[in-house]
Order: C-alpha cells, then sequence, then structure tokens
C-alpha cells in the first residue's frame, strides 16, 4: 500500500499544477502582509475584517485574518482540485487503464489516491497559515492581543492564539471534506478533471447560496457550509464552540455517502478510456 | 518441462453489453495455447479490443469468462502479474520522463524496479538518452515503443498488445515483429490485435478472425489460407499445362508466372490438378500455396455477409 502511495505522491509532486496551487497558498499571505504592512487598514464603522486589523497589533493574527479569506474561496478551489484530479486527470491522460491492468486492487489503488489529495489538500491549509504567521511575525511581530473592538474583545497571549490557529487550521481543513469528498467521487466516474473539480465547487457555492436564503428555515442547518466559517469565534474570546462541533460532525455524512458512492462505482467501472 | 494443462488465454462464451442493445462482443470462445503468437483481426468495430479489455479485467463481461493461465479474470487480478499489456494506445503521465514512468508503473504494485529487467525492455524502446526526457516531448512512435517496452517489464509470461505497430515507421514495425518472434522463442505467449494483415502473416502462427463480435474463424495461418485462394505449379510446360488445367472443373483461373503458372481454384483439391498434369507428361516441380492471409480474411468476411 505504501509503494502505490508513494507512486501516486511521485505523480502529484512532478504536476506544475501542484507547485503553482502551493505557490499561490504561499505567496497571497506575503502580499497581504507586504499590502498591509505599507497600507494598514483603518478600523472604521465599515471595516468588516477585523481579524486584518488585529493583524496590524500582532503577526499571530495575520494566519487568522489569512485563512479567513482564504478558504472563503481559494482553498476551497485547491481541496477539490486535488481531490477532483486525482482519478480523472489519470484517465484523461488514458494512463488509468495501465494502471488498472496492474495487479494493484482498484479499491486500494482508490485509497493511494484518495490519500495523496487528501495530503496535498491538508498542506494547502497549512502553507496558508504557516506561511502568514511567519510573514505576520517578520512585519508585525511576536504578541498576545488586547484590544477592545465593537461587538467583541480581542484578549488572547501569543501562544492561545497559535493554540487556536492550530484548531482552525484542522476545523477548516476538516470543513471541506465534503467538497473533496464530492470532487473525488464525480473524479472516478468522469474522464474530465474540470467537471470534478467543478462538482466539489458547485457543492459549496450552492451550498452558500442556499444558506443565504432564511426562508429555508431548519434545512439550512444541514448544508454542509452552514457552520464554516463558526471557527473565527475561537478568536473573538469564546472557546471551541457547539457549532463548531455541528460543522464537524455534519461533513461526516457527506463525507461517507460520496466516497461510498466513488468506492463502490470504481470498482464496477467499465475502463473505456 | 511440459507446459501447464490449462491453456495460456481462453475466452468462453464471452458477451459484452454496451447498453441501448449495443452487444460489442457476442458469444466468443477461442483458446491461445502456451507460447503461440495469435494474432486478433477484425474490421474496425469487430469487437477487438472490447475483447482485449475484458482479458485483462478493464471490462467486466455481460456474460462468459475470459482466463488467463486457468484464471478467470476480474478486475485488477493477481494473475495479471503474469501479463504485460498495451491496450489502445500508449499513454503515460505526461510530465513524468519515460523511464520515471517505467518505474512508477512498475512500483505501483509494489515490485522492485531493479528486478524489472528493464534494460532489456528499454532495448526495445530504443530510446537512448530520450527515456530521461517528459513524455510529453515524445512523437507517436516513441510512445508506442515505450508502450511495448513497458508491456515487457518483468519478461511476462503473457503478451496482450493492442494494435502495437500503431504509428511506428516501416524500420519500427520489423524491429517489433522480430521481437515479438524472439518472445514466442523462448516460450512467451502472445495475443495481439492489428488491421495489418500482412504482419499477422509474418508474425502469428495462430489466428483468430472476428467480425460484428462474433467468431469467424480460428486456427493456424495455413489453416485459414489453405481453405481457399490460388496455387502456384512450376512445370516444364506452361503453355500445354495451362490449356489442360483451364479444362477442369473447379478452375476459375489460369495465369502465367514466371516459368510456372498461378491457378485460382473455387474448388477441388490440389492433388487431382497435380495428377491430371502428370497423367498428361508435364512434369510439376513445385506446388505452393499463393494464398495470402488478406485473400482468406476478405473471403471469411464475405462469407459471413452471406
Amino acid at each position: 500500500m505504501f509503494s502505490l502511495f508513494r507512486t501516486e505522491m511521485v505523480k502529484q509532486w512532478h504536476r506544475p499544477r501542484t507547485f503553482v496551487a502551493l505557490g499561490i497558498t504561499i505567496l497571497i499571505p506575503v502580499i497581504t502582509a507586504i499590502a498591509i504592512k505599507a497600507n494598514p487598514p483603518s478600523l472604521t464603522s465599515e471595516t468588516r475584517d477585523e481579524f486584518t486589523f488585529v493583524a496590524t497589533h500582532t503577526g499571530l493574527f495575520l494566519p487568522v485574518a489569512s485563512l479567513q479569506f482564504m478558504s472563503r474561496f481559494l482553498l476551497v478551489i485547491l481541496v477539490a482540485l486535488f481531490a477532483g484530479d486525482a482519478v480523472s486527470s489519470e484517465a484523461n491522460w488514458g494512463n488509468l487503464r495501465a494502471m488498472l491492468v496492474r495487479p494493484i486492487g482498484r479499491g486500494r489503488l482508490l485509497a493511494a489516491k484518495l490519500t495523496s489529495a487528501t495530503l496535498l489538500g491538508f498542506i494547502a491549509t497549512v502553507l496558508v497559515v504557516l506561511t502568514a504567521l511567519i510573514a505576520g511575525v517578520i512585519f508585525f511581530g511576536w504578541h498576545g492581543v488586547n484590544l477592545p473592538f465593537p461587538g467583541a474583545a480581542f484578549h488572547q497571549s501569543a501562544w492561545h492564539i497559535i493554540g487556536n490557529l492550530g484548531i482552525s487550521t484542522l476545523y477548516v481543513f476538516w470543513g471541506l471534506g465534503s467538497v473533496a469528498a464530492v470532487s473525488f467521487m464525480v473524479s472516478t466516474m468522469t474522464d474530465s478533471p474540470v467537471g470534478a473539480v467543478s462538482a466539489g465547487f458547485g457543492l459549496y457555492v450552492v451550498s452558500q447560496i442556499l444558506d443565504g436564503i432564511t426562508s429555508l428555515g431548519s434545512i439550512r442547518y444541514g448544508l454542509p457550509t452552514h457552520y464554516f466559517g463558526s471557527w473565527t469565534e475561537l478568536f473573538r474570546g469564546s472557546g471551541p464552540t457547539a457549532d463548531m462541533a455541528r460543522g464537524a460532525l455534519l461533513q461526516i455524512p457527506y463525507i461517507v455517502v460520496a466516497l461510498s458512492i466513488a468506492w463502490w462505482h470504481f470498482r464496477r467501472k467499465d475502463v473505456l478510456s | 518441462m511440459a507446459p501447464p494443462p490449462e491453456p495460456a488465454i481462453e475466452v468462453v462464451g464471452l458477451t459484452k453489453d454496451f447498453g441501448a442493445g449495443v452487444r460489442a462482443v457476442d458469444d466468443l470462445s477461442f483458446v491461445v495455447g502456451h507460447g503461440q503468437v495469435c494474432g486478433l483481426l477484425g474490421p474496425n468495430g469487430a469487437g477487438k479490443t472490447t475483447t482485449l479489455r475484458m482479458l485483462v479485467g478493464l471490462l467486466t463481461p455481460t456474460n462468459g469468462a475470459a482466463r488467463l493461465l486457468g484464471v478467470t479474470m476480474t478486475p485488477s487480478n493477481p494473475v495479471l502479474a503474469r501479463a504485460g499489456t498495451m491496450i489502445e494506445h500508449a499513454d503515460f503521465v505526461p510530465f513524468l520522463s519515460g523511464m520515471r514512468n517505467l518505474e512508477v508503473y512498475w512500483e505501483a504494485a509494489g515490485g522492485d524496479f531493479a528486478d524489472a529487467n528493464v534494460e532489456e525492455a528499454l532495448a526495445v524502446a530504443d530510446l537512448g538518452d530520450a527515456v530521461h526526457r517528459k513524455v510529453k516531448t515524445y512523437s507517436q512512435g516513441m510512445r508506442q515503443r515505450l508502450g511495448v517496452a513497458r508491456a515487457l517489464l518483468g519478461r511476462p509470461e503473457i503478451l496482450v498488445l493492442d494494435e502495437p505497430t500503431n504509428g511506428l515507421d516501416p524500420g519500427e514495425m520489423r524491429e517489433i515483429r522480430e521481437l515479438l518472434i524472439r518472445l514466442a522463442g523462448r516460450g512467451a505467449t502472445v495475443l495481439l490485435s492489428s488491421h495489418l494483415l500482412s504482419e499477422v502473416e509474418q508474425v502469428c502462427s495462430h489466428v483468430v478472425v472476428m467480425d460484428k463480435g462474433k467468431l469467424v474463424a480460428a486456427g493456424t495461418i495455413d489453416e485459414l489460407t489453405a481453405a481457399s485462394g490460388s496455387v502456384y505449379f512450376g512445370v516444364d510446360d506452361p503453355t500445354r499445362a495451362r490449356e489442360i488445367l483451364t479444362a477442369l472443373p473447379g478452375v476459375r483461373t489460369v495465369t502465367p508466372e514466371g516459368a510456372g503458372l498461378i491457378v485460382e481454384l473455387d474448388s477441388g483439391r490440389r492433388s487431382d490438378l497435380v495428377a491430371t498434369l502428370v497423367h498428361a507428361n508435364v512434369a510439376v516441380d513445385t506446388v505452393e500455396s499463393r494464398h495470402r492471409l488478406e485473400d482468406a480474411f476478405l473471403g471469411l468476411l464475405a462469407h459471413e455477409e452471406r
């Protein structure tokens, strides 16, 4: 199993798209740090991006701000890309049939591909936080925070913030599990990587749109992205909230159902590509 | 050492439906013995590639079974470790080098690349330093040769090749043909599909002919070509021999060629023609079948149409 996983990672590490994707996760936090340093945001009643403002007082909040805006779009795309590309790109190259005429076992191949896609998604999430942390500390220093702020209090020690960053990173990564699982499922059904990536990203967009329709009532609580942003409460003074627990648990049925369908389908699939 | 009792390749009642009433392969049965080089022939859409895909576990048969070395094929069956395959085009991970592609292919199944006889396989591919270049820079011929090399990794007992000389120039095609003959010489079993009848005729000992998913004929090349066609007679008096043979029933045409005659037969046995000539005091030096596989193939398909 490890040799199969290793060969999958060899393929991933040699792909230009992997470097581009991970490069972006490094570049954007650095650009953000430079931009904030050059042009610090002011705190006004219109200021919605409070974490960016706090980041000018302690570099430890730059990863919080980066994670917040990157998780709204770019990380979703990257996670959908790694998962959606996993099987469909191999089918698109025509190399999937070469892999499947080896005595590998389709289930094992699928597990190796899922593991490598998950690892890349995790690396992308961690890179955002880590790069922003390094850039933040360089530009704005390593401090705790003690700021009065309208509607929220920011009173946390440096190590408290670091602890919360760790929890947030894991939560955001896990919160994208449904996106990854749906992309991966579609990846086993199509030769078109774009289609598979779009499926996961489409789930995220549709879920966000439906979540904005309050008339849907309690149905919204079952949408995979309903609790996605609840991790930010960690930095407003509260500990892990019940919403975070609900958000984490909510991913499980989406992941289980999508991966079960992927497993069932791929093991029986007639490989024509 | 005696060969194992089960055939190297066995197809029994193989059927494949693709929904909406499309039957690509219909109750197909044939056997390929150990050490045979068997050509799978048929016009486009005959079901050759579908048959080969079922044989290596890429497709699940609707009915029947495909067996390699006595093992009924299922997806990713362990018996595939003893087979080398190239189905349709030779495709690779485009941004990996040829060498890295071979390595990934081999090691994915847990094998040690050092045990893959890679030097021997690469000698076939003859890519030189290009084997370290990314595959996306390769020509179609280079990919095809790398594909054959990939199929040869680990010295498989069985080779299943779909149009192996597709995209190759005449020199490369000849190299592949010679390679297949060498492989058969060392005991490997080869099943290859091709639409190049001359290629099959030069390489294969046996052929299976398919049309519209069904078996049309199977046997040795000689058996198939002997069923119909033309015969060359080397005689001492071609003019007299032509007069005699033209008058015989079952003889369609008699055409001079060199010091002899080419006789096209509708029916009748060659031995009867020889006896008639000898009886008429015409010496017969040579009797050779001049049937080409192409004639036999087209004749078989035409017979099926009727």
